[in-house]
């Protein structure tokens, strides 16, 4: 599988770390049901799926990755930072 | 009284093989620094490259500059600096005039630098390199993050000779000789001194 990083180009996939569902926020740390769920009730949804990954052997920038977990196509990469600032 | 003694990251390169493969010098004396833009200052700090070193800060991986100074885009808002001129004190000026606009940090001790050209370069390179290097792909001018062998390295293909530099962690220098040597072997390692 091939991650295309927005500043480094087509990689490899054993250049990045996945780091979970990118679908989810962080509930306030007070709110002890919500968290909960969070961090156990976790969906395994098959199909097309929003990612986390890491390019820890490139640009180590954060990804939002558009992936069908299925069959494996990246349908589309973007720099966290940028959707998080959009 | 213990005396310390300035060794090279590259000090056990040497010659590998028959023929004229790949030719590797090992760029010394050179400071190098890693200068990330602070929030919200990157249009600032472009500027203020521009003014202070007549530099076009890259806003991908490519380099800009030359051998006696470069900026080489490493990742979003960061640069590797790489000066060979000589300055006394460089990181320290550097960070001085880039104050409030950019964090600057010392690599000079913690980087090995290598210079290799040679007709089987990129054949050579091919071996521990998983992106294309060619001239379509890799052009003069880029600069890709990337690893050998799981090593971390940054390469700057300098001219389609080619000549490619390549950044490796000092820690790691002896382990990335023995790729290079065990992997240029066939073709033949020449050390340019
Ligand atoms: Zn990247």
């Amino acid at each position: 599988m091939r991650i295309p990083c927005p500043y480094c180009g087509s990689r490899d996939a054993s250049e990045f770390s996945y780091s979970g569902d990118a679908t989810l926020t962080r509930p306030a740390p007070d709110n002890a049901d919500a968290m909960f769920d969070y961090v156990y009730l976790r969906d395994n949804p098959v199909g097309v799926h929003r990612e986390y990954w890491y390019h820890d052997a490139g640009c180590h920038a954060w990804l939002t990755v558009t992936r069908n977990v299925s069959t494996h196509e990246v349908i589309d990469a973007v720099l966290a930072h940028d959707e998080a600032a959009s | 009284m213990l005396d310390l003694a300035h060794i090279p990251a590259f000090a056990n390169l040497r010659s590998m093989g028959d023929g004229r493969g790949v030719i590797a010098r090992e760029r010394r004396g050179i400071a190098v620094a890693t200068v990330m833009a602070r929030k919200g200052q990157s249009a600032a700090l472009a500027a203020a490259v521009k003014e202070q070193f007549d530099i076009n800060l890259p806003l991908g991986p490519h380099g800009s500059g030359s051998d006696a100074m470069s900026f080489l885009g490493t990742g979003p808002g960061r640069w590797l600096v790489t000066h060979d001129a000589g300055t006394p004190r460089f990181v320290d000026s550097l960070a001085q005039q880039l104050d409030s606009l950019a964090s600057v940090v010392e690599q000079s001790d913690g980087v090995g630098l290598l210079r290799l050209s040679g007709p089987a370069l990129l054949e050579v390179l091919a071996k521990g390199v998983a992106i294309d290097l060619s001239a379509t792909a890799f052009p003069a001018g880029s600069v890709a993050v990337t690893q050998i062998a799981h090593m971390g390295v940054t390469l700057w293909k300098v001219d389609e000779a080619p000549t490619i530099h390549i950044a490796v962690a000092r820690s790691m220098a002896g382990s990335f000789l023995h790729w290079l040597e065990a992997s240029a072997a066939v073709a033949g390692l020449v050390v340019d001194s």
